[in-house]
């Protein structure tokens, strides 16, 4: 049997308190237990971006992460990131810059941007392919993405 | 030419980007995947795979993993009554019950409830193998003494074409430059983000549901149905959002569908499979190897005179579409120039490795690496300018070319002179390489399926005045769908915004071949303006029998020369009520026009065909050979461009691709096992690698496509490897023949240059 583990943590604003299987990575909890399926899976080895969620805060692919981390910490996911159904400035920038096609990748490439955005108000081009460099694109609109990030800075 | 109206030309301008709803569902979350699927009850199948790359299988226990709680049921290949079926050559089974020939190949399928369990059911099942001979490359696997994979195949040889056109003896003998190459292509991956998965759901009247995302669900409908022998309307496949295709996805992983569609019907419970990462690169379709030898012979003055190849492409274990793909890397890049004379000769080769299939432009984009390069190496002898030895000898509008393609529209030279205009061809950078290529691409071609060379479509005013467009092209992110729904905009004068775009469900949707060929914008739309136009004549038809007088159609409204006035609602509750509950609906059925295409495959394969040309600017460091691609300048004739965002898009996104496979990509091997079967190892590119891209659209008017559209999808891949193959040697002073173009390879070129000064 699965050891299990209980686990409390504030999901998009909500404070939940779960039993977790211990070996389970944060990516299955959250898509299969908390059913947020927004966060996607691609490659389950950190390797291509489309789980990244925001960790207290910090971005990090939650397929390199084990769901038991999430104790007392806080989780946003994709779905966290519109308040009272107003979406998001980078959300509504990916849209107007068409920064997607198949939109697989974009989740993560949101959760990224908005990471990078907390952190640094004012990114350069190279700040901005820096840190997304780790979210993969294979529909390739990494000049629109620049685009959309650079049009969410707040004015 | 198409009648324009003012709507035409305020719909078909660069100022409408227009987008459809879905794309608010792809920013948060809620855009539902394959791998999202989950249906009550539902078990989890996975698949066990052959470790060896050649064996005979002697015996599978199973019973152990049978008992395994959890496990629902293992199937092997002995369980199966399907005979070996293909795409275009039967030799492949969902499971293969004695003979396994590569690492990877399908051998036994477990169902359980979840997927951890399934996995390790997986390791209990015991397969006893006795090991064969296996061969790896094309060259030996043709030898008499090679082991032969396939009963029917001696000397491995799954497909060959022997092709000559004009008089290519007395072009070579009467040329005064001839120029010739060997060019080595590894196996690229599509790589498309989402892996292929799919939900099985076996139906009480002996059907299949199948849940997946895949770009011409039809013919796997087709397909299925045949390997499963089950009618063909009990087959149903329903689309969740597709995470990426690129050609990758037009038959999805059929041994995967097959598999959980037996799954499901053993158990009588919804199946679902994923492929993972790895098994994607190591048991997916990744478009065919290829060696290409080849010879050009020109005149003094550049003209072309005459063209052969030798090519051989490494077809893995089976076949999927490989002898399509081999076919068009062979011939299609003939059609770019005016070459008088071609003799080609073509072998796809079975090994012992991952069977390939296609990615995007059915290797048209690899053969350009070859053609293209060739073209500058013969020019730099000549010491005549690229630019203009392509001017020379471009297919122009009017033409027919080498194997019998009719050109109608066609911008090529624009394209080329556009593209070389941008990027500083004459004011270049010191130190930097600058490169140019072109490429034709087919848009709808007329000769994949001779049973349907065209599309349908349907249309329907729905009560509440709104639009339903029903049509089996399939959209996942180019933008195909936006721009029906401003295709049906014009033809109804109305706003693309009511018009909602159905194509997920193979019940209700009119058959197609779906997303292959650059065929959905130029024959897909076409079919969707004529069922437009079609409800719009009984639109007009029924108003005017409503209100007993003429009226006409403006700006979605609908009035008589009285100044009377009726709303779409009022027409169809009209007409709802006359019929007891029909509503109005346009079918629309475009058969393109006959087209001559003999035994030798001369003639016109298309409705029309799309050119472009690619100009890049590169850096290299003279030092250690690392590559820069500044820039590359994507000039496209694509006809009218219906929709700006989504054109630009697939521009964007397709020259990333070319450039992740001429710089990036390629698969590596180690005794037919895949080495590299990890997005880490094979390496696509990120946000730090694309170049600056500029897309340029010469707008010719097409009088084919819908409102003079062309297709876009592939071609936009098709010029980069030989714009950068020809950057790269401008920089460097000798040509990477072996893709990707690596530093390494670079600074060989550099070294054997030192050692000659």
């Amino acid at each position: 049997m699965a050891q299990k583990m209980t686990i409390s943590f504030t999901v998009n604003g909500d404070k939940e308190t779960r039993e977790v299987n211990v070996g389970q990575t944060l990516l299955k909890f959250i898509r299969n237990e908390l059913h947020l399926t927004g966060t996607k899976e691609g490659c389950e080895i950190g390797e291509c971006g489309a789980c990244m969620v925001l960790l207290d805060g910090k971005p990090v692919n939650s397929c390199l992460v084990l769901a038991v981390e999430l104790d007392g910490k806080e989780l946003v996911t994709i779905e966290g990131l519109s308040k009272n159904g107003e979406l998001d400035r980078v959300q509504k920038a990916f849209v107007e810059h068409s920064a997607f096609q198949c939109g697989f990748c974009t989740p993560g490439m949101i959760i990224s941007a908005k990471a990078l955005l907390d952190r640094n108000p004012n990114p350069t081009d190279e700040d901005i392919n820096e840190a997304l460099s780790g979210n993969l694109c294979r529909c390739g609109a990494y000049q629109e993405i620049r685009e959309a990030v650079k049009a969410s800075v707040k004015k | 030419m198409q009648p324009e109206t003012p709507a035409v030309r305020e719909l078909i301008s660069t100022e409408k980007n227009y987008q459809s709803a879905e794309v608010w569902t792809k920013v948060t979350g809620k855009a539902i995947y394959g791998i999202d699927l989950r249906l009550p009850g539902m078990l989890y199948g996975k698949i066990l795979r052959s470790s060896h790359p050649h064996a005979r299988i002697k015996k599978i226990k199973t019973s152990a993993a049978l008992k395994m709680p959890g496990v629902r049921t293992v199937l092997t290949g002995s369980d199966l009554s399907c005979s070996p079926y293909g795409i275009v050559i039967n030799d492949e089974m969902p499971l293969e019950p004695e003979h396994v020939r590569y690492v990877g190949d399908e051998v036994a399928a477990v169902a359980a409830v979840d997927d951890k369990k399934a996995e390790e059911a997986l390791k209990l099942i015991h397969v006893e193998y006795e090991t064969l001979p296996a061969v790896f490359d094309t060259g030996e696997a043709q030898l008499p003494e090679a082991p032969q994979l396939h009963e029917n195949f001696p000397g491995n040889v799954a497909w060959r074409r022997e092709v000559v056109r004009g008089d290519p003896e007395s072009a070579f003998r009467n040329a005064d430059l001839v120029v010739e190459g060997k060019f080595h292509i590894p196996q690229f991956h599509p790589a498309y983000l989402e892996p292929v998965a799919c939900v099985a759901v076996s139906e009480p009247d002996g059907g299949i549901t199948l849940h997946t995302a895949v770009q011409s669900p039809d013919i796997v409908r087709d397909l299925l149905a045949q390997v499963l022998k089950l009618p063909l309307s009990r087959v149903r496949i329903v689309g969740p959002v597709m995470g990426g295709g690129f050609g990758g996805k037009v038959y999805g992983n059929l041994n995967l569908y097959l598999i959980s569609a037996l799954l499901s019907m053993q158990t009588g419970l919804p199946v679902k499979m994923q492929l993972t990462r790895e098994e994607e690169f190591t048991a997916g379709r990744p478009m065919v190897a290829a060696e290409i030898k080849m010879r050009m012979a020109l005149g003094n003055d550049g003209t072309f005179l005459g063209r052969e190849m030798d090519l051989i492409t490494d077809n893995g274990a089976y076949s999927a579409q490989a002898p399509w793909v081999s076919n068009t890397l062979a011939e299609r890049n003939d059609s770019v120039y005016r070459i008088p004379a071609i003799k080609t000769k073509a072998r796809l080769v079975y090994t012992n490795k991952v069977p390939t299939g296609q990615y995007r432009a059915y290797g048209n984009q690899v053969a350009n690496f070859a053609c293209e390069s060739l073209i500058d190496m013969a020019a730099k002898k000549l010491k005549i300018d690229p630019l203009e030895m392509r001017l020379r000898n471009c297919v122009r509008p009017g033409e027919t070319t080498v194997h019998g393609l009719q050109i109608k529209s066609c911008g090529l030279a624009e394209c080329l002179a556009a593209a070389t205009e941008e990027i500083g061809w004459t004011k270049r950078k010191k130190g930097h390489g600058y490169g140019l290529s072109a490429a034709i691409h087919a848009s709808g071609s007329v000769v994949f399926d001779p049973n349907l060379r065209g599309a349908s479509a349907r249309i329907s005013l729905e009560l509440d005045g709104n639009i339903s467009l029903f049509t089996g092209e399939q959209d996942y992110g180019q933008g195909t769908h936006a721009a029906f729904s401003q295709i049906a905009a014009i033809a109804l004068d109305l706003e693309p915004s009511r018009i909602s775009v159905y194509s997920k469900d193979s019940l209700v949707t009119p058959y197609s071949m779906g997303a292959l060929g650059m065929r959905q914008a130029t024959i897909g739309g076409k079919a969707v303006q004529l069922a437009a136009e079609k409800l719009r004549e009984k639109i007009i038809r029924t108003s005017s029998e409503m209100i007993g007088e003429p009226v006409i159609m403006e700006n979605g409204r609908i009035r008589s020369a009285s100044g009377r006035q009726v709303d779409f609602t009022e027409i169809a509750h009209y007409y709802h009520g006359q019929t007891s509950g029909l509503t109005l609906t346009g079918e629309g059925s475009y058969v393109p026009p006959e087209s001559s295409y003999d035994d030798t495959k001369y003639g016109n394969i298309a409705v029309t065909y799309s050119f472009a040309a690619h100009a890049a600017e590169v850096e290299i460091d003279p030092e250690t050979g690392a590559l820069t691609v500044h820039r590359i300048v994507a000039a496209h004739d694509s006809g009218r461009i219906i929709n700006h965002l989504s054109a630009s898009g697939q521009i964007y996104g397709g020259v990333a691709q070319g450039f992740g496979m001429s710089c990036l990509e390629g698969y590596l091997f180690n005794e037919g096992r895949v080495a590299n079967p990890t997005l880490a190892d094979y390496k696509i590119p990120t946000a730090l690698d694309v170049p600056d891209i500029t897309p340029l659209f010469i707008e010719t008017d097409d009088p084919e496509g819908p409102y003079g559209a062309k297709g876009l999808g592939e071609i936009v891949q098709v010029p980069v490897p030989g714009a950068l193959a020809n950057a790269v040697a401008d920089a460097a002073g000798g040509w990477v023949t072996e893709m990707p173009i690596t530093a390494e390879k670079i600074f060989r070129i550099l070294s054997n240059r030192g050692a000659a000064k």
